[in-house]
This record gives structure tokens, C-alpha cells and sequence, in this order.
């Protein structure tokens, strides 16, 4: 038997929430993501109730995260250099954390979410460009500038980093 | 490589807590529901009107019944269609046959604001003129003889003017207020080539208008040319009614128990006493000839009106005419001759709230007031024939109504089909509105909108990719 909406909801919402926040990097934003995309799933949950309407609710959620995105992008700036990255401290794991943090909200957000498919959500390149409706090649370039970018913000994140001087 | 990406991607993702969105996202569901189906709703009314404007403009065009056929009067007239188009809007009604003014619902309009109902010469095609106050049709609102134009006085008190609609061109020409600064002005007689009209207007007396006197004049219809008639002061009965003879040579008018026989350029010829309740007939008060003056007489005690000839120079009454008698009426009111010598009259049928009687002495202008009138009729008095022919009727409320000369002349009637439904007004405002509207709704839905569409997208991407995978 078909799971409701409320169980649905109740069961995946901590997974999709941690999708949103990956995608949009931003609590509130992740939230009103979630929110649209759960509205317009309930809308036709009848229709997707039997498939998989978490894959659904996903690809609602990337989409409407690029559209988003193409409203507010006159007030997103990036800029051409990377800041001024955080000092290393002892705590790296949460330096890390916002190092990536910083960095995604850098990325235009079909970068951000190639990032989260291919990286997060471990799908092949085939697959992220199944679920965005667009060619692999266009994968391709978004996750190569993706990475590239990310090399320049936070290059802790995808090169290992340099070993500390033992003086 | 992206070993370190992959973790700091689940860390990060740990830190973000179960939004608890269920109840807004509901909400929000139920919103954009109501929001498509106002959109839906939109797009089918939309698509109803687009398809009822469209379907007659496709399907084979049905001849129609009169088109091409000459001027003729209908049987009956009908109260416009709400909507109707106006006399100036297009498709241009062209000459016109009958013009009707009352106090039904649909010559008031929504503010009060009365119109002119116009129908076509060759066939039942329907027009309003919006006046804004009450004009009643064959008095101040007067049809060319040929049916072609409209005059209409209109202007504000500071600038009275006369209006010549052109019903095959919708173009209008103003007369404005007259050789001097009149504050009012209002059309009294078409000649019968239609190149001139006659006129009444007040204006002062003195240069601050401390005084008011009532002119009658006749002017060209470009303004150049202004010839004065008479001139008195303000009254009841002033140029009312006025007759021009076919020919155009002379005029006859009244002003208040008598009238003047006068040449266009204003020369007076005669002058005439009417007796008591006798009134000049109307505007087709002369004979076919020339040779007479019709009058419309009165009956003492009763309500029945007879038709009389009057000797022109002499006031000389020549006796009754050999034609019925009309009974019943608050008064009649002679609009021409028919080729068969049938007097046309229009019958003014006592209103059912009027507050004078008929049978007694009343100045005609009480007679054919609004308030007094309950309905017309146009009817035909034939020689010899033991009572009147009714040939055209008009719904109740109707209280005024002009026939064109022509019309008149050629005797020709025809079984009026005046339009049902709604006017093309109606369909205009009605497109514009759900246009408007739907324009509206896509705009407020234009997200939902645009991720149904990528998700057709994305649908036929996938199809796409399985079919050739």
C-alpha cells in the first residue's frame, strides 16, 4: 500500500532537507525550497505516489533552485578573487564545513547542483544529466568549472592538504 | 581527489535539521491549486469567446435576407441588443431608415444616459447613439432625408453645438453655436436636398446676457452660411414643428398659436392663425404639391385627431382630408406622404402613469412629452379607408420616433428581424476582459508554469534517452 503524503513527508524530510541545504546554502532558503517542492509534489501525488516521489521531490527541488537563481541572480555577485580564506585552527573538521559553505555559495547553482549529484548524491554523470534534463556534455562542463572554481576558493576541499610544518 | 569534497558535502549536510514544512507546503499546494484553476477557468471562457467570435467569421457567410435591397420601412423595431454597436463604430450601419428614442432599459443604458436607436435602410441592423440626456427622436433628433445623417444637438451650455453624424462614413461635423454666443442649440428641420438645416438656439439679448431670446435660422451644414428666421421670446411652441416643402422654396414653422410661411433666405411670405386645438401636422405638413398645409386637429372632448388642409398664403381652411381618423392618442404628428397619397403619422398612445388629460385643451408639447407618452406607433392613413394601417410598431417605453423621407416617399415596407442576443460590443469588452485576465493569471502562475514546463522537458528527455538507449 502506497505510503501518504504526511509519512512520506515525515520519512524523508530529513534527507531532503539536508539536499536543500546543500543546494541553496542557506537555512531559510533551504526551507522555502523544501516547502515549493513538497507543495508541488502533493499536487500531484496521486499521479507519483506509486513511482518515486522522492526522486521527484528532488528533481522539483533543482529545478526551482535554477529558477530561483535566475531571479535573484542580479543581486548574486561573484566576485573574481576568492576571500580571504579562514585561518587554520585545531577544530578542522567545522573549519571545513564552512570553508564548503562559503565556497558552494560561490558556485552558480547548476554548478552547485552538479556538485550535490554527483558528490552527494553519488549519481554517474549520465544520471545527473537525466535528472536535469540536459546533455552529459553540459554535466561535464558544470562539474569541471565547478571543481575548478572550488580549487580556487577552498582548495582544501579537493586537494590534500599541504602537510604542516612539524616546527 | 574528491575524497575530502564528499565528506565536507556529508558534513555539511549533516549540520542542516528536518525543515518542518508539511503544513506550509499544504497550504502553499492548496493556493497554487485554487490559483490553476482560476487560470483554467480563464483560458475555457477565453476559449469559449475566441471560438464564438471566430465561428461566424468562418463559416459560410449566409446572404443576407435584405442585403443590396432598397430603403424600406420595417414593420417593427426592436429595443437594441446590450451591446450594440455604436452609429460611428465599424462596421458603419450606412443610411438608415427609422430613428427611436424612449425610456425603455436599454435606450437608458447603465447611468442614465439615453440613446438613439438607429436601424439600417435595406435590412434590420441596429445602432445606438449615446446622448446623455433625453432627445426624443423626430424633435431634436432628426434623420436626413436620404437616411444618411444623423443631427443631434450636443456641446456643453458654454458651447452648444449641433452634431451631423455621417452613418456611412461615422464621421461627425459640428455646427457650433450660431452668429452669436447662443447657449443652446438644437436641430428643428432637415431641407429636403440635405445640404441645410434648420435651427433653433437661444441667445442673448445683450452683450451680458441679461436677456435671452429664441432664434430659428437656417444654416448650411459647412457653418458659413446663417439665415434668420424668427426671433421671439422664450416659449413653449418656438419653430415647432418645421416643414419644408419638397421642392425647398418655402418654410412653414410654428411659433406658439400661429404659423409662418417663409423663403429659406428668410423672407416671410405668410402668416397664419391656427385655431384651437390645431397644431401644424409636423414636418411633412406640406402637400406633395406644395399647394397646402396639413394641420392636425383635435376633436373637442375626445382624443380624436383628424388631418385638415390649410390654404398657405391665406390661411384659408380647405376642410378635412378624406383620411381616417385617429383615435385614442395623446396626439399624432405627420411625418410625409406615400406614393399612394397614405398619410404617415406617428401615434402617440397615452402613457400609463400620465397625470394630464388628453381630451382636453394641452399645448402639443405636453402631448409628445416623455411623461405623457407611453408608447408610438407610426401609422398609415389611407383616402377612403375606414381606419388606420398600423405599419410599424415599437415596444412599450418607446416614446419617439423619426422615419427618413425617402422612406417615407417610396411607401416600401418590409417584415422587420430585428437582432436577438448581444451586440458587438459586448463580445468586444467580454474578449478584452478574459484576455486581460488570462494575461493576468499566466503572469501570477508564470513559476508553476515554468517548472511544468521544464518537467515536460525533462519527460521527453527521458523518453528520448530510453528510446535510444
Amino acid at each position: 500500500m502506497a505510503e501518504t503524503f504526511r509519512e512520506f513527508v515525515v520519512h524523508r524530510s530529513p534527507r531532503l532537507s539536508r539536499t536543500a541545504y546543500l543546494l541553496t546554502g542557506d537555512h531559510q532558503l533551504a526551507e522555502d525550497l523544501l516547502q515549493a517542492a513538497l507543495a508541488r509534489t502533493y499536487r500531484h501525488w496521486r499521479r507519483i505516489s506509486d513511482g518515486d516521489p522522492e526522486a521527484y521531490v528532488r528533481r522539483v527541488m533543482y529545478h526551482q533552485q535554477i529558477s530561483w537563481w535566475r531571479r535573484r541572480r542580479i543581486t548574486e555577485r561573484l566576485q573574481s578573487q576568492p576571500p580571504e580564506r579562514a585561518a587554520t585552527d585545531t577544530a578542522e573538521a567545522t573549519v571545513l564545513r564552512l570553508s564548503l559553505a562559503t565556497a558552494l555559495r560561490r558556485l552558480t547553482p547548476r554548478q552547485r547542483t552538479v556538485l550535490v549529484l554527483r558528490f552527494y548524491e553519488d549519481l554517474t554523470e549520465a544520471q545527473v544529466a537525466q535528472v536535469l534534463g540536459c546533455s552529459v556534455g553540459t554535466v561535464k562542463r558544470h562539474g569541471h568549472d565547478a571543481l575548478r572554481r572550488l580549487r580556487e576558493i577552498a582548495p582544501e576541499l579537493v586537494d590534500v592538504p599541504v602537510e604542516r610544518s612539524a616546527r | 581527489m574528491t575524497a575530502r569534497l564528499r565528506e565536507a558535502l556529508q558534513a555539511v549536510a549533516d549540520d542542516a535539521p528536518a525543515y518542518p514544512v508539511y503544513e506550509r507546503a499544504l497550504a502553499t499546494a492548496r493556493r497554487s491549486r485554487h490559483r490553476h484553476r482560476l487560470a483554467a477557468t480563464a483560458a475555457a471562457v477565453a476559449l469559449v469567446a475566441l471560438t464564438t467570435m471566430t465561428l461566424p467569421l468562418v463559416r459560410t457567410p449566409a446572404l443576407e435576407p435584405a442585403a443590396g435591397s432598397p430603403a424600406a420601412l420595417p414593420d417593427r423595431v426592436a429595443l437594441p441588443p446590450i451591446g450594440t454597436l455604436h452609429v460611428t463604430d465599424r462596421p458603419l450601419l450606412g443610411p438608415a431608415a427609422v430613428l427611436f428614442s424612449g425610456v425603455a432599459g436599454r435606450l437608458k443604458g447603465w447611468n442614465d444616459a439615453n440613446r438613439v436607436g438607429v436601424v439600417g435602410a435595406d435590412s434590420d441592423r441596429y445602432r445606438i447613439m449615446p446622448m446623455g440626456y433625453e432627445a426624443p427622436a423626430g424633435e431634436v433628433v432628426l434623420l436626413s432625408p436620404d437616411g444618411r445623417y444623423v443631427a443631434r444637438p450636443a456641446g456643453s451650455h458654454e458651447r452648444p453645438r449641433v452634431d451631423i453624424v455621417d452613418l456611412a462614413t461615422g464621421r461627425t461635423r459640428q455646427l457650433n453655436g450660431g452668429p452669436a454666443a447662443s447657449t443652446s442649440i438644437e436641430p428643428a428641420a432637415w431641407s429636403p436636398d440635405g445640404r441645410q438645416l434648420v435651427v433653433r438656439y437661444i441667445a442673448p439679448t445683450d452683450p451680458p446676457r441679461a436677456g435671452h431670446r429664441a432664434v430659428l435660422g437656417v444654416v448650411t451644414l459647412d457653418g458659413e452660411r446663417w439665415t434668420r428666421l424668427a426671433e421671439g421670446g422664450l416659449q413653449a411652441i418656438f419653430g415647432s414643428p418645421v416643414a419644408f416643402t419638397a421642392a425647398g422654396d418655402r418654410i412653414a414653422f410654428q411659433v406658439g398659436r400661429s404659423v409662418t410661411v417663409s423663403k429659406p433666405d428668410g423672407t416671410a411670405l405668410s402668416s397664419l392663425l391656427l385655431p384651437a386645438d390645431s397644431w401644424l401636422a409636423g414636418k411633412g405638413a406640406w402637400s406633395a404639391d406644395g399647394r397646402w398645409l396639413t394641420v392636425t386637429t383635435r376633436r373637442a372632448d375626445n382624443t380624436d385627431w383628424s388631418l385638415r388642409r390649410l390654404d398657405p398664403a391665406t390661411g384659408r381652411d380647405a376642410g378635412p382630408l378624406d383620411l381616417p381618423t385617429v383615435s385614442g392618442t395623446t396626439a399624432i404628428r405627420l411625418l410625409g406622404w406615400g406614393p399612394d397619397g397614405s398619410a404617415l403619422v406617428v401615434a402617440y398612445e397615452p402613457g400609463p402613469v400620465a397625470q394630464d388629460r388628453f381630451d382636453q385643451p394641452l399645448e402639443m408639447d405636453q402631448r409628445t412629452a416623455y411623461g405623457n407618452v407611453g408608447g408610438v406607433q407610426v401609422l398609415a392613413l389611407m383616402p377612403g379607408a375606414t381606419g388606420p394601417r398600423t405599419v410599424l410598431t415599437a415596444p412599450a417605453e418607446v416614446l419617439a420616433v423619426d422615419v427618413a423621407d425617402e422612406v417615407i416617399r417610396s411607401g416600401r415596407t418590409r417584415q422587420a428581424s430585428p437582432p436577438g442576443g448581444v451586440g458587438g460590443r459586448f463580445w468586444f469588452w467580454t474578449t478584452l476582459t478574459v484576455v486581460v485576465w488570462a494575461g493576468i493569471a499566466v503572469y501570477r502562475c508564470r513559476e508553476n508554469l515554468a517548472l511544468w514546463l521544464d518537467d515536460r522537458r525533462v519527460r521527453r528527455a527521458r523518453a528520448t534517452a530510453e528510446r535510444s538507449g
